[in-house]
């Protein structure tokens, strides 16, 4: 087999290169110093996160909204998750050998999914589309300040609707923890990692080979060529807007069992998945998949070795190095900010 | 008659640029607007692709009434525009630019089809099939832009500005492939500001000057209007 040795070696010089090859040894180093749950955190916390964040790349991308309602969407998914698995699990507990043991909880995430995708839908209706609609005129500013009180105004209809108490269940699948490699892992955390996985590969297919995801891309690089080469924008936008919404809604029903629903959850989501759009670039989707690990790896890392108050201050404090020198994000090409597109 | 502009005004905004602009293409012509900078050569175009809604007139294409439809129904009716800007995916391969021009087209080997026509047109394309469009040189990027435009499998191409920005030996090269198409049996509307080397080329020429066709007959005609000499070609 022929191998591109000159590619390889230029890779491993880049930013991308550099910043990978440090995380897989830093990842490397903590498994063998603390042991393997380290690797474990950081896979579960960056399949999550990568869900959030590729939602997040493809809004700023294909609508050029700079979303900051994104962890909402989450809430609305773990919301959902709660109430379709309350009642689930209740009939589990009266009716242990029923199939709803294994099939509950996967409706119940399902589920979020669906109704991340039927909320990001009434945004784009309600919301985002009259604005676009009537001017698009300072429309990064306006858009932004738009999401900012979306976010405001579902966090507290969920506080007046439902209470602002934890909304949580205990266990998705229960049963006893499986040991990999020496660390007992729960079977809903290797679930929760299963889930993003899949989901995550999924999407990066739909994106890479399918013809509508090739046009989902083709509209976040160039809207006017996209136009002409004959898609239709509106439909692309309405779906983008539904796929990326439903990503975080599946990311926070399928974290229920470690993260309870209540008002104000998703502004960690929202946080993290915004340090890891900084870091890989904006509207990059393969570069947030990566970046997401990265993050989550800097984040198990700090919890383990500085201390867990600090799992915000190291990641804030790269952003801003980021920010300095390689405002593109690592994985970026260009600098290309979102106000001159 | 394939197109038919009749009085069409078009501007942006409350700035009106055309007025009354009136001009036919008959399938199988090749067919050039000239004219200083600013005349609205290029609002023409983005009126004609849907880009930009006319304020006023009619555009029909093929008999049928295509004003104000929005550019991706236009380009299902048959007409690619390629812009002065080309409007590449700059972060998606050559391959994957030439399929997203074919993206009307749904059938999987009418798009295999299709490429290899564009690959036989341009075998540079061919060469550079993996290499991102954003990486390309001028000269290729136009060709890959009029090879993108080519995958709808059009009747009516709008080709504007292709010598924009390019250096005089690359203006021959994409000259020359706008031959193989007229010669593959496309029509071709051009917009240039290269008046000599247009009208040397083309069957027959607008002159548009302050959002008004001032002149129009053949190529040959036209260029050899005192007026046009005296403006345009500086003789």
């Amino acid at each position: 087999m022929y191998i591109n040795f000159k590619a390889i070696a230029n890779w491993a010089k880049s930013a991308a290169g550099i910043t990978i090859t440090i995380s897989i040894a830093v990842a490397l180093y903590a498994t063998i110093n603390s042991g393997p749950y380290v690797l474990v955190n950081t896979i579960i916390t960056g399949g999550m996160l990568a869900l959030v964040a590729t939602g997040l790349t493809l809004m700023l991308g294909v609508l050029n909204i700079a979303m900051f309602a994104h962890g909402e969407y989450f809430m609305i998914g773990s919301l959902t998750a709660f109430y379709v698995f309350t009642p689930i699990s209740n009939y589990i507990m009266e009716n242990p050998d029923s199939f709803l043991v294994i099939i509950g909880p996967v409706i119940a995430i399902v589920l979020s999914m669906v109704s991340g995708a039927i909320a990001g839908v009434i945004s784009e209706k309600l919301v985002f589309g009259p604005l676009r609609r009537r001017s698009t005129d300072n429309w990064v500013m306006n858009s932004f300040l738009l999401t900012v009180g979306l976010s405001v105004l579902l966090i507290n209809l969920h506080q007046l609707i439902f209470g602002a108490d934890f909304k949580g269940i205990v266990r998705y699948w229960g049963g006893m923890p499986v040991s990999i490699a020496g660390a007992f892992i729960s079977r809903d955390r290797i679930m929760a990692f299963l889930i993003s996985g899949l989901i995550v590969f999924l999407f990066w297919f739909f994106m890479t080979y399918t013809r509508t995801g090739r046009a989902i891309r083709a509209v976040s690089q160039d809207a006017t060529g996209a136009q002409i080469v004959g898609i239709n924008i509106e439909n692309i936008v309405l779906l983008t807007i539904a796929l990326s919404c439903a990503l975080a809604g599946v990311a926070g029903g399928s974290l229920l069992f470690m993260y309870p629903s209540y008002p104000t959850m998703g502004l960690e989501p929202l946080y993290m998945a915004w340090f890891v759009v900084i870091l890989s670039g904006l509207g990059n989707i393969l570069g947030a998949v990566a970046g997401a690990f990265m993050v989550a790896l800097l984040k198990v890392v700090t919890v383990e070795y500085i201390g867990a108050g600090w799992d915000f201050v190291v990641p804030s404090a790269l952003i801003m190095l980021i920010l300095i020198f390689k405002p593109s994000g690592i994985f970026g090409s260009e600098v290309r900010g979102v106000l001159d597109k | 008659m394939l197109l038919e502009v009749k009085e069409l005004d078009a501007g942006y905004g409350y700035l009106q640029i055309l007025r009354k602009v009136s001009l036919q293409v008959d399938t199988g012509e090749y067919v050039c607007i000239v004219g200083p900078n600013g005349a609205g050569k290029s609002t023409t175009m983005k009126s004609i692709s849907g880009l930009l809604k006319p304020m006023g007139g009619k555009i029909y294409f093929n008999g049928e009434d295509i004003t104000g439809l929005p550019a991706y129904e236009v380009t299902q009716k048959g007409i690619a525009f390629v812009s002065e800007e080309m409007n590449l995916f700059v972060n998606m391969s050559v391959q994957e630019n030439l399929l997203m021009g074919a993206y009307t087209i749904k059938d999987k080997n009418a798009q295999q089809d299709r490429m290899e026509f564009v690959y036989d047109l341009f075998p540079r394309l061919a060469e550079r099939k993996s290499q991102l469009a954003g990486t390309m040189s001028g000269g290729e990027r136009k060709m890959l832009a009029i090879g993108r435009g080519m995958m709808s499998k059009p009747t009516l191409m709008l080709v504007d500005e292709p010598s924009f920005g390019l250096a005089p030996q690359l203006t021959e090269t994409v000259f020359e492939s706008l031959d193989i198409l007229i010669k593959n049996g496309v029509t071709i509307m051009l917009v240039e500001q290269n008046v000599n080397k247009t009208l040397s080329v083309t069957d027959r020429a607008y002159v548009l000057e302050n959002g008004r066709i001032g002149l129009d007959g053949k190529s040959s005609d036209v260029a050899n209007d005192s007026y046009v000499k005296k403006v345009f070609l500086g003789v």
